[in-house]
């Protein structure tokens, strides 16, 4: 039997078209009351005083609650996982990150006190009454603005607003060759801020059994283990053997579901001071202005290339933005996860990237969906194509000309990586051939013909997935491990529980791990149950980001079946009277080698928890294996996209006429379930290209688009259908080859788009549109002469 | 203000006193405990809480729950026939139009009174349709394909081999 | 957002002057005006029902009058809060020039708001302060033009 490479419908999906999912808001427990946050209006304000009498009276109030509380009971900050040292040697600023603001607010949306009551109309209404005497100061939000001198201070602890200066690489030897080199192109690019929205807002439950001294906290989490950890070790100090974190059915995440928010602590601390369960859900304003926001870099980039058009050094200066504090895994976002990738596709020999990051009155920034990687595509992406624009070169052929050669694997490039395996050639070549790439300019002929402007871009895309080898991580300022766990454990009559630390969220776990064990224990799909998302029941596990849940979680449950094979062997051994060597392991069965006497896994099983005839004093019973596993490397999905898109020049609309994206993702075990994330992560880099914009006023750092009437979410007459291939290269260091699917869309779309965006404007001198590309942006890009006017 | 509200659920008749600002899908998530129908924004435009109202599709959280009086409401519970799913529930399941499930009762409510004004709709159509359901999961292309593909079986088309395992 | 804006009145400068500093006119005109209170000479608290967009909320606050050259010129600044919808914020600079008989008042506002509002309807902002200036300025000349001089019922 096996299920590996096959379509099968998803196990999930029954309970999600009947309305029998289980989100987080869906969880009433008894005697639960609900939590309401007052959250500032301000970007900037020294807290001179918070009157909640009025609030403490109203009708069905509970209990009002201000920073001063969450300092009386020592509640400690939210914590910062990764720690990131200047070029100076000199560790980043971390401030404090209360759960309630202490004596100012930083960000339009600090939560300043919590109203908590019987019910969320009374909560609301109660917070109505609560006058907060704010001294409001002047703010910043955007990151360049926030580098000038005179510019607000963030934290007075910090000048400059510098949380850290950082570098990767040797500027002296990238000057030299830049220097050298016979041509430099140069570009200034944004990478436009984005919220990402998950569907399903934000919600926390925190309950507390008096019987048993135990918290309990549901969250809307994609890694419930390390909630526990953060919350449990760092905010509330409680011991993790008395704290549960769930994570029940969870409505997507895309990284905003990864960081510890300070509902979560605050619903857990109040349940546990009033002996009740509180229930807090997020409304979507809510969620726009507390929610970790993506992305929001400024960035210069120059490319060297020699007489032969090879690339000989790159040069890459940035301004990322924080936000106000730091967020979980904000630091190594536009360090870790951004310049290390900026060798890309390519052979260039030397590289050279430095990120200030810089605090900012805006809400914090962290990890979203690519999380560092779209930002170093883009850029590439982009300098590459201006390359091939300046020295009137086929795009497609000046990438082909930088590849890593096929057979140069495994390949170490200049920013610390080392690649094991890719084939950039074949994906190139499977989407300009899907894309009729040749046959182009005759398109755009046809279409100039109507009055319409048509262009078409490509874009290369390398990710670094499957994170991540703890030790190199750690080594890098991780805080945490980053492995994954998996328990195996065969019932008495043979069936399976798969325990696993990667949480789903629509990825489809409950299927694609299903079907790595009907493939590698023999049992029908059916028998086999996968368990995530609670961490009373779950080893401990890391969770999933970074598209690592096949490639870490997914082996991890491989090297938990060997264990479970491994002992069966020795029973089945017993029991069949021969040697363990003979015995092998096929398609549920344990056989004698050139026999035909065998055991099926029940009967193996069976044997393990009924040990009447069972070799005691070599095994112990039970047939119930955990593996660990930690990554010997990062893993490598990569691919190509071409966009075809066709702008009306009287109007700066614009139609995406063709997507083709192929990929490289390894071995696949799902590809309907690969497909449907090369979808969704398409797109959400055809949103970032075209559509969504979070913005803040910056002379006052009022967020101006907290709602679905002012942040454009892509909808289903903005996008394309998709046409997709994959070319497998396998990963080298994990059993399945697996590297990893869901955010390779959001990483490669932008540059695709912007590419061919920029091809369509060619003949108006267009050099570069940021994104998101609006119709008026497009527009007035055509009509150069209006620009002025405005 | 404490006001009784009564109306019909699912084809069962339903009382409860509600405040007169209690949205429909209010009473329906915490007072009946349909917890089927979401909520994903404030301002009436994710279409996650998308109900029949008299048959028609409602966003639950433009209407108050009074004004439901004595009217019929079907929800995403009531559309699968006892353990069998619906033509339309089986073609999203079949074409893998959903991922993590939260937009998909409201897309499912839509697609149904869009299929039921018009039984053969064209990508475009079903494109246009849409416009007030978000999904941040699946791009649309598997919902664009389920839908072409429930709104067959609905009227008894032979049904097409489905995009999604196609891939 | 900036606006500006002028109208003539048909009543002398002093008598205009004196209407724009008395809180039972002030009261009148601002739209959504509930109570005025005087609590000295340059400042007044208000409370004012304001509706932007989705976003309805009570405000209140403080006026207060600054730059004061009777009877020719003020600045009238409002800043009020709004719960959990925010604050609104706003200033009005405004001149009277004699036109023989009659009055030319000149003005110039600008209107912030942040929080909810700001998150919401920042959009609608720039209309619903410029239909707020209007209204303000018309039930003005409306006090200024009834027959008794005196403020028209609401």
């Amino acid at each position: 039997m096996t299920e590996i490479g096959t379509p099968v419908r998803r196990r999930e999906d029954y309970r999600f078209l009947t309305g029998q999912g289980t989100y987080t808001d869906d969880i009433n427990r008894p005697r639960q009351l609900y939590a309401y946050i007052l959250r500032s209006p301000h970007a900037n304000a020294a807290l001179r005083g918070v009157d909640f009498a009025a609030a403490a009276k109203a009708p069905g109030v509970v209990a009002v609650y201000t920073g001063k509380d969450i300092e009386a009971d020592g509640v400690g900050g939210l914590p910062c996982g990764w720690l990131v040292h200047s070029k100076d040697g000199s560790p980043m600023y971390e401030p404090p990150h209360p759960v309630l603001a202490q004596g100012r607010v930083r960000h339009v949306g600090d939560p300043v006190a919590v109203v908590i009551a019987d019910s969320l109309a009374q909560a609301r209404d109660a917070a109505e009454l609560i006058q907060v005497d704010y001294a409001v100061e002047p703010a910043i939000a955007n990151a360049a603005g926030a580098l000038r001198a005179g510019a607000p201070q963030v934290w007075p602890e910090v000048p400059g607003n510098i949380c850290y200066d950082w570098h990767l690489g040797d500027p002296a030897a990238v000057e030299q060759a830049l220097a050298k080199a016979a041509r430099v192109v140069k570009l200034d690019l944004t990478n436009n801020r984005l919220v990402p929205n998950a569907m399903e807002p934000r919600a926390a439950i925190g309950d507390f059994d008096r019987a048993t001294g135990e918290h309990t906290l549901y969250t809307t989490s994609q890694n419930p283990h390390v909630i526990r950890l953060l919350m449990g070790a760092f905010v509330l100090h409680l011991p993790e053997a008395k704290l549960r974190v769930v994570a029940p059915d969870v409505g997507g995440g895309f990284g905003s579901k990864i960081y510890h928010y300070a509902e979560e602590a605050i619903v857990t601390w109040a349940a546990a001071k009033l002996k009740r369960p509180v229930k807090w859900t997020a409304e979507r304003v809510e969620s726009f202005m507390s929610d970790a926001h993506g992305r929001d870099h400024a960035t210069h980039v120059e490319l060297g290339l020699d007489v032969d058009n090879k690339f000989v050094a790159l040069k890459v200066s940035t301004i990322a933005n924080m936000g106000a504090y730091l967020s979980t895994f904000a630091t190594c976002i536009p360090t870790y996860l951004y310049a290390t990738l900026l060798a890309g596709t390519y052979t260039t020999p030397v590289i050279y990237a430095e990120t200030k990051a810089v605090f900012t009155h805006t809400v914090p920034v962290d990890a979203y969906r690519g999380a560092g990687r779209p930002e170093a595509t883009f850029l590439l992406e982009r300098i590459v194509d201006l390359a091939a624009d300046e020295l009137g070169l086929d795009p497609a052929e000046l990438r082909r000309k930088n590849f890593i050669p096929t057979d140069a694997f495994p390949y170490q490039t200049p920013v610390a990586l080392q690649y094991d395996s890719g084939d950039y050639f074949s994906t190139l070549e499977l989407a300009t051939k899907a894309a009729d790439y040749a046959g182009f300019e005759a398109r755009r002929a046809d279409a100039a013909r109507s009055g319409k402007l048509r262009g078409i871009g490509i874009a290369t895309y390398i990710e670094a997935c499957g994170i991540a080898p703890s030790a190199v991580v750690g080594s890098l300022g991780a805080r945490a491990g980053l492995f994954e766990a998996a328990t195996v454990r065969v019932h008495p009559t043979g069936s399976v529980t798969v325990l696993t630390g990667s949480h789903s969220h629509g990825q489809g776990h409950e299927t694609t791990f299903a079907q790595l064990v009907a493939d590698g224990l023999g049992v029908p799909i059916e028998q086999i149950d996968i368990v995530h998302g609670d961490s009373a029941k779950i080893p401990y596990g890391m969770g999933t980001y970074g598209s690592r849940s096949l490639a870490v979680g997914g082996t991890a449950i491989i090297k938990a079946m060997d264990k479970i094979v491994a002992k069966g062997k020795k029973i089945a051994a017993h029991l069949l009277e021969a040697a363990e060597a003979d015995i092998e392991f096929k398609d549920g069965q344990f056989s004698v080698a050139g026999t035909d006497r065998s055991k099926t896994l029940g009967e193996i099983a069976l044997t393990a928890y009924v040990p009447h005839n069972f070799p005691h004093d070599e095994l112990e019973p039970g047939l119930d294996e955990t593996a660990f596993y930690d990554p010997k490397n990062f893993t490598f999905p990569s691919g190509a996209y071409v966009a075809e898109v066709e702008i009306d020049p009287d109007t700066g609309t614009l139609e995406i006429v063709k997507f083709t994206a192929s990929d490289d993702f390894g071995r696949i075990v799902n590809p309907m379930i690969v497909a449907g994330q090369v979808h969704g992560g398409l797109a959400q880099g055809i949103g970032q290209a075209l559509l969504e914009n979070c913005v803040y006023d910056h002379s006052t750092g009022q967020l101006l688009t907290a709602s679905y009437n002012d942040y454009a979410m892509p909808r289903a007459d903005d996008l394309p259908s998709f046409a997709l291939s994959t070319h497998a290269t396998l990963c080298t260091h994990n059993p399945l080859g697996v590297k990893g699917c869901g955010e390779a869309g959001a990483i490669g779309a932008p540059a695709a788009i912007s590419n061919a965006i920029v091809d369509a404007l060619k003949d108006y001198g267009v050099r570069h549109i940021e994104m998101p590309a609006t119709p008026e942006k497009l527009w007035r890009a055509v009509h150069p002469q209006n620009m002025a006017a405005e | 203000m404490q006001k009784t509200v009564s109306l019909t659920v699912n084809g069962k008749p339903v009382s409860a006193t509600v405040e007169g600002r209690t949205l429909l899908v209010q009473l329906l998530r915490e007072t009946l405990g349909l917890t089927g129908t979401h909520v994903g924004c404030d301002t009436s435009q994710c279409g996650a809480c998308v109900v029949h109202v008299d048959g028609e599709a409602v966003k639950s959280c433009t209407l108050l729950a009074l004004q439901a009086e004595g009217r019929s409401v079907k929800t995403i519970e009531d559309v699968a026939d006892g353990d069998t799913l619906h033509p339309m529930q089986e073609a999203f399941r079949d074409n893998h139009a959903l991922q993590c499930g939260f937009c998909t009762p409201g897309m499912i409510m839509s697609a149904l009174d869009l299929v039921k004004n018009n039984p053969d709709p064209t990508d475009r159509e079903i494109r246009e349709y849409l416009e007030g359901n978000f999904c941040r999961c699946t791009g649309y292309h598997n919902i664009v394909l389920a839908i072409k593909a429930g709104a067959a079986a609905m009227r008894g088309a032979p049904v097409e081999p489905h995009g999604a395992a196609a891939e | 957002m900036e606006m500006h804006g002028e109208l003539r009145i048909p009543a002398p400068r002093a008598e205009v002057w004196a209407k724009l500093n008395d809180p039972e006119t002030l009261k009148t005109c601002i739209p959504g005006c509930e109570t005025v209170d005087k609590i000295s000479e340059t400042e007044f608290t208000a409370k004012v029902v304001a509706r932007v967009g989705p976003v309805k909320a009570t405000f209140a606050g403080k006026v207060t009058l600054t730059d004061l050259d009777p009877p020719s010129s003020y600045t009238i600044s409002g800043e009020g809060t709004g719960g959990v919808a925010g604050f609104a914020k706003g200033s009005a600079k405004v001149s009277l020039d004699d036109a023989g008989a009659e009055t030319v008042l000149r003005y110039g506002v600008q209107a912030q708001v942040g929080g909810k509002l700001a998150q919401i309807g920042s959009r609608l902002i720039d209309a619903t302060s410029r239909k707020m200036a209007d209204d303000f300025f018309n039930r003005f000349m409306g006090v200024m033009t009834s027959s008794d001089g005196a403020a028209p019922a609401s």
